[in-house]
């Protein structure tokens, strides 16, 4: 029940901050604001074992989706924050509420289909709000439209293409459509199932972008505030992979991952993996870092259809959460140094981490994070899904995918310890400084005076207060990187 | 004998050829609606009132968005006409009912009782026609969503932006929605919500990218008019 009300708030909140957001920013922001928090506290009282029926199907809250929800929530109510400090249009927290409503209903629901149509839906939001936006915010840039436009289209495709296969699933020819019992051994149904599994997979890597279906998602990246590519790409992708790899398992089993179709999915996840973090590598721009490693990820995570073990699903698990939850902290790394020192390329951002150390403590917790120890949940659940996908050499193929991270967020660290740029020199100061708090002509008691300084200090203190967010942030991401989805 | 299912898709194809025929963007709403409420009542039996009501609620909020990105958006028929378009449709309809069959035979063959969507197999939905051959009300429904599909899918995929892909992307939309009801079967009440929901963003979506383009070339127009 308390997933239902999560969700109800989450997208009454969630559309009510879109449909304002036109004429008054402020309310829109506020009213974000306190949609995320309340999601906030209702994700972290949800049980993990709840169960209910609504609508003729059974909804169970199990611990991925409250550790989904907290994670999804928690980043969410920072990036509110962080969204009022950064100015612009608000297109970060309405879509994204509407992305966790969806979400979290997908995820608990035990009908795929009803799943899978949800998703696709509540899907569009993160592309198409933050889309136009950028859009109408770059009047010189039109071909943000075709690249939003192109971007609706992927996610109501994958969407389509996932609900096409769900009900050939359940169709008379589908293993879940028949007798409803094992999965024949017929030749022919194997190649069924084999091209089923293929088709889901085709509809996975439309929606996350995958090499060589990621231009529009790379082109997307370039031109939306990176508060809001968490919504669309890191979380939104998460929540479809797992409904997606949910109803693999379920309805074509690991039978269906035997022949060449298990070689044709670790050959289209590793292009990315390996391409991916080669991109992020070779990028000075640090929108593009983001956007090749979030695609990375997926990539990573699309290795777990080429097995389809429980035991490599529930590393899927904690990699999809651990991952988004890593990219939603580097997500708004970069945005709050975009707007701490207007630059974007790491020419431009010498000594960044020595202006503002608070960013620098902030990113060293997401490198730890994104690479990981041997000991924490995102490290092994990648181990794990590389060496089922490559028995043997697994391991070391791990390994190399977990230096890419070391490598492209290690550039960013190095710059970030160089002479401080003259493009750093001129941003705002990201250490904390006291004003004095006393405006002109002002001659109340302490108390008023107290009060009025309030907003007069947060202003003067604008950077490192969203540095501060960064660091809550990264902490978050470090716990989730340590503890997983309990999947 | 149930002809009006019968008379409801062939309502469907006929709204849809319209919608994506027409130079006047009224009547190409109009025709998004026939199809769109014609695919709401495609149902033997139909379902409950609350299910009704979200289906038709759902077709017509789709058919005021598409109108009202069509008063903004240029004029943008089918290039091909509408007695190609009829064709299209005829053609996608007679390759729904080919897949109905090849799935009745593939039940048939499994031993599943009252094969789900074929000719020539009784459905739980009650068949159509008499005689040696039955239509079922499921072949009834893919044959209506291929019709859509083949209709739909040149202007999504090839149509310049504007509310002509708009029209596409609600057609496909409605099309694998119905697709999944006449492969798998009926939908519980939660999909229904969720299927209308996905239809409604389809159509919101479309309506808004169709608006943003036609601002955009306006824009251009103004431009190119002021400039010397």
């Amino acid at each position: 029940m308390t997933l239902l009300i999560l969700a109800a708030v989450a997208l009454g909140t969630g559309l009510a901050t879109i449909f304002t957001s036109g004429e008054r920013r402020s309310l829109a922001l506020a009213i974000g604001l306190v949609g995320s928090l309340i999601v906030l506290g209702l994700a972290l009282v949800m049980p993990d074992t709840d169960s209910l029926i609504v609508g003729g199907v059974g909804m169970v809250s199990t611990p991925v989706v409250r550790a989904m929800a907290v994670a999804w929530s928690a980043s969410l109510a920072v990036l509110g924050l962080l969204e009022i400090a950064v100015g612009g249009r608000p297109t970060v927290v309405g879509p994204s509420l509407i992305g966790l409503a969806v979400a979290g209903v997908a995820l608990a629901t035990r009908d795929p289909a009803s799943s899978m149509a949800a998703l696709a839906a509540g899907g569009v939001a993160g592309v198409v709000v933050p889309g136009l936006a950028g859009w109408l915010d770059g009047p010189d840039m039109p071909s943000r439209l075709p690249t939003t436009s192109r971007g609706t289209l992927a996610i109501l495709g994958s969407g389509l293409l996932g609900l096409g296969v769900i009900a050939w699933g359940a169709s008379a020819a589908g293993p879940l459509g028949g007798e409803g019992g094992p999965v024949s051994i017929d030749p022919s149904a194997q190649l069924s199932l084999g091209i089923a599994l293929l088709v889901i997979v085709a509809a996975v890597a439309i929606r996350t972008g995958l090499i060589p279906l990621h231009v529009w998602a790379a082109r997307f990246m370039e031109g939306v505030s990176p508060l809001a590519i968490p919504a669309a790409f890191a979380w939104g992708s998460a929540a479809f992979v797992l409904v997606a790899l949910d109803w693999s398992q379920v309805a074509l089993g690991p039978a269906a991952a035997s022949g060449g179709e298990r070689w044709l999915i670790i050959f289209v996840a590793m292009t990315s993996v390996v391409l991916g973090g080669l991109a992020a590598m070779v990028h000075d721009d640090i929108e593009h870092v983001l956007g090749y490693s979030i695609l990375q990820d997926a990539g990573v995570a699309v290795l777990a259809f080429a097995s389809l073990d429980p035991g490599v699903v529930a590393a899927a698990r904690n990699w999809l959460v651990a991952s988004a939850t890593v990219k939603t902290a580097l997500a708004a790394w970069a945005s709050v140094v975009r707007t701490t020192y207007g630059g974007h390329r790491l020419d431009d951002l010498g000594g960044w981490a020595r202006h503002s150390p608070a960013l620098g403590v902030a990113f060293a917790g997401i490198l730890v994070a994104a690479i990981g120890l041997p000991n924490m949940a995102l490290f092994q659940a990648r181990t794990d899904l590389v060496s089922s996908a490559m028995p043997g050499i697994g391991q070391v193929v791990a390994l190399l995918i977990a230096a890419m991270p070391a490598i492209y967020l290690g550039r960013i660290a190095i710059a970030g310890l160089a002479p401080v740029s003259p493009a750093v020199r001129a941003g705002l100061s990201g250490r904390p400084r006291w004003t004095g708090g006393r405006a002109a002509g002002w001659s109340g008691g302490p108390i008023n005076q107290a009060i009025r300084a309030i907003p007069v200090e947060l202003r003067a203190n604008r950077a490192p207060l969203m540095a501060l967010g960064v660091v809550a942030l990264a902490v978050m991401a470090l716990l989730t990187a340590t503890g997983g989805a309990g999947g | 004998m149930n002809l009006a299912l019968v008379a409801v898709v062939l309502a469907i194809g006929g709204g849809a050829v319209l919608a994506v025929s027409t130079r006047d963007g009224a009547v190409a709403a109009i025709g998004i609606a026939i199809a769109l409420v014609g695919s709401a009542l495609l149902s033997d039996p139909l379902p409950s009132a609350a299910v009704l009501g979200v289906r038709v609620v759902a077709a017509l909020l789709v058919a005021t968005m598409i109108r009202s990105a069509m008063r903004t958006g240029p004029r943008q028929p089918s290039p091909a006409g509408w007695p190609s378009e009829a064709l299209l449709a005829t053609a996608g309809a007679v390759a729904g009912l080919g897949v109905a069959v090849g799935l009745a035979s593939v039940a048939a063959a499994s031993g599943v009782p009252g094969g789900l969507a074929g000719v020539g197999e009784p459905a739980p939905g009650g068949a159509v026609g008499g005689g040696t051959t039955t239509v079922t009300s499921m072949a009834l429904i893919t044959a209506a969503g291929t019709s859509l599909l083949a209709l739909g899918a040149a202007p999504l995929v090839h149509g310049r932006p504007g509310p002509r892909r708009a029209i596409g992307l609600v057609l496909v939309t409605q099309a694998v929605l119905l697709l999944r009801i006449g492969i798998a079967g009926p939908a519980v009440e939660l999909e229904e919500i969720a299927r209308e929901a996905l239809l409604v963003v389809a159509g919101a979506t479309g309506a808004a990218l169709a608006i943003a383009t036609a601002s955009t070339a306006a824009a251009h127009e103004a431009a190119e008019t002021l400039s010397p």
